[in-house]
């Protein structure tokens, strides 16, 4: 009986410590989950809500627009998240093992832009770009390119919003990997040195096996970020010329809060929560094996 | 003599390999260069071409007409408060749910820590609508309240302090609770000043993200007096004015605190980045 006193009151003590941080997850996240579902299967007009079923995810399949934003977004997806996985464990490896300070300013450098913002460097490249007056169409007038606006061509502006975005967040992945390649323990180089292995050698057959657990993490967390890519989008091209680099985030919000169409929006949402959702299975799956 | 040879043919490729990071890493730097010198200069200079490498003339013309012509002062403190409180209230209820959730004995624990932990990954932007719509009902558009709340309740800090926590004997709770020491006492007292470096992660890693988060302040905050300084600039950027170098004087106004930030503190970043992927 009292043992029972016990451990009711250790239950409730356990309850009281999680409630405030429950109760946010509860009203800010579980609820807004169900309900984003719900809002997907109706028509929605200011108040008045019309139940219409899978009607919005059938439109959204017949919009060529929201074709061309999940087009574009898996475009983006793959090429910035391959460009920073290979760059990343480039420059990473090049550099863990060097003198502290060569690797601390490799890194700061790297990781600065992502310090300062997507929004603040989307304005400088924004600047840089323009075709009037940016440094970079006056660098390509000067070799003589025939065609100096990058982000009104509809041929160039993915490749140039791809090297943009790679080229500020980088730098997390390359935090990542080094925190990573420093832990490995030294006499594993070490002894594949000894058997005469050359550094190439030990980099692909050692040093990238062993910070696989990195590898996945990176890929996962930046297939994520770049599925919800938007700033660049919005402060760089507003998703045009014609639609040409609009993405699912931008799709939804303009739809959302500029075309009041809160139904398609929501269902965009519940189809973007279920990529993540599974995308981030094999992280979970990972973590609780630990455990 | 084949083994010196290999070593030297080794040296080379990393010396190549290293001498092309370097210069990647001073070119990744040179658009924030072109940011802050742009800000410098005249609405003239800063389209001229060919270009001023360096600006001519350094003038804070620019800085002083974001701060008179825009509410820019609003917005920073705007960005102050939301990070701030933000951040506060994650530390807070983050640490006592991790807590929780590493030391206390209660039923459903390991079920309620599962599903926060699956919410890790998901970002609150997939559900703006709803989350939209529930500020709507709140009444907390257009004000500090509805873009701080939402942020708080990120699994994060729980996960990353919850492996600070793991890593304290139980043993340090027990004695405490002999000497009598009530569950609270011994949390805020006895355990939490042992965690304290992850506190310091924790903090930096989420002020830096609320600070630089866009999308939703964009939504919440509509009115002038109630944007941030992130959603204040990038209206600069879409606004009619043609002078560059003002644009680039806002963008700079908000990357410094954040620069300074990271030369203040950049082994926390190191660190508090490298606790969340190795944890994972």
């Amino acid at each position: 009986m009292k043992f029972n006193k016990h451990a009711l009151k250790e239950n409730m003590t356990g309850y009281l410590f999680i409630a405030p941080q429950l109760i946010l997850f509860l009203v800010f996240l579980v609820y807004p989950i169900i309900e984003g579902i719900r809002l997907s299967l109706y028509r929605i007009n200011y108040t008045n809500e019309v139940f219409v079923g899978f009607e919005n995810y059938q439109k959204l399949f017949q919009n060529p627009v929201f074709v061309k934003s999940t087009l574009n977004t898996v475009v983006f997806v793959v090429f910035i998240v391959a460009l920073t996985v290979a760059f990343a464990m480039f420059v990473s490896a090049a550099v863990f093992d060097k003198n502290a300070k060569y690797v601390s300013f490799i890194r700061g450098s790297y990781y600065i832009p992502v310090m300062v913002s997507m929004v603040v460097m989307s304005m400088v490249w924004s600047f840089l770009l323009n075709p009037a007056n940016g440094l970079i169409p006056y660098i390509a007038k000067q070799m003589e390119m025939s065609s100096v606006n990058f982000l009104g061509n509809p041929k160039t502006v993915l490749p140039v919003i791809i090297f943009v975005t790679f080229a500020t967040n980088v730098g997390q992945a390359i935090i990542l990997y080094i925190a990573s390649m420093i832990g490995v323990p030294k006499e594993l180089f070490e002894a594949a040195e000894v058997d005469g292995a050359s550094r190439t050698t030990i980099i692909f057959k050692i040093l990238i096996p062993l910070v696989k657990p990195t590898t996945i993490y990176i890929i996962i967390m930046n297939i994520i970020a770049v599925l919800k890519i938007f700033v660049v989008i919005q402060l760089l091209t507003g998703g045009g010329p014609n639609n040409a680099s609009t993405t699912l985030m931008y799709f939804l919000y303009n739809n959302a809060f500029k075309f009041n169409q809160l139904g398609i929006a929501s269902a965009v949402g519940v189809i973007m929560f279920l990529i993540t959702l599974v995308l981030s299975v094999p992280q979970l799956r990972a973590m609780f094996k630990k455990d | 003599m084949s083994k010196n040879k290999n070593k030297r043919k080794r040296e080379t490729v990393d010396v190549v390999a290293n001498v092309i990071i370097l210069f990647f890493a001073i070119l990744n730097l040179f658009p924030l260069y072109w940011l802050f010198t742009s800000s410098l200069k005249n609405s003239s200079d800063v389209i001229k071409m060919p270009p001023d490498w360096f600006p001519k003339t350094i003038s804070f013309d620019n800085y002083v007409d974001v701060f008179q012509n825009q509410p820019a002062l609003q917005w920073t403190f705007n960005s102050i408060i939301v990070s701030l409180v933000s951040t506060v209230a994650v530390i807070v209820f983050s640490s006592m749910a991790a807590y929780a959730f590493s030391k206390l004995h209660f039923k459903g624990k390991n079920v309620i820590y599962i599903i926060f932990i699956s919410s890790l990954m998901i970002p609150k932007e997939v559900m703006i609508v709803p989350l939209f719509r529930i500020i709507q009902d709140l009444g907390m558009v257009n004000s500090l309240n509805g873009m701080i709340w939402p942020n708080v309740a990120t699994a994060f800090g729980v996960f990353l302090l919850k492996g600070f926590f793991d890593s304290i004997p139980d043993s340090l709770r027990e004695a405490a609770k002999m000497d009598g020491a009530g569950e609270f006492y011994t949390f805020y007292k006895i355990i939490m000043p042992i965690v304290k470096p992850g506190i310091g992660a924790l903090f930096i890693l989420n002020f830096v993200q609320v600070w630089n988060d866009y999308l939703w302040q964009l939504v919440v905050g509509q009115s002038e007096e109630s944007k941030t300084l992130m959603v204040g600039i990038a209206s600069l950027m879409q606004d009619l004015n043609p002078n560059f170098a003002y644009k680039m004087a806002g963008a700079t106004v908000a990357a410094i605190p954040m620069l300074v930030i990271f030369i203040c503190f950049q082994k926390y970043f190191t660190k508090g980045l490298a606790i969340g992927a190795e944890k994972g």
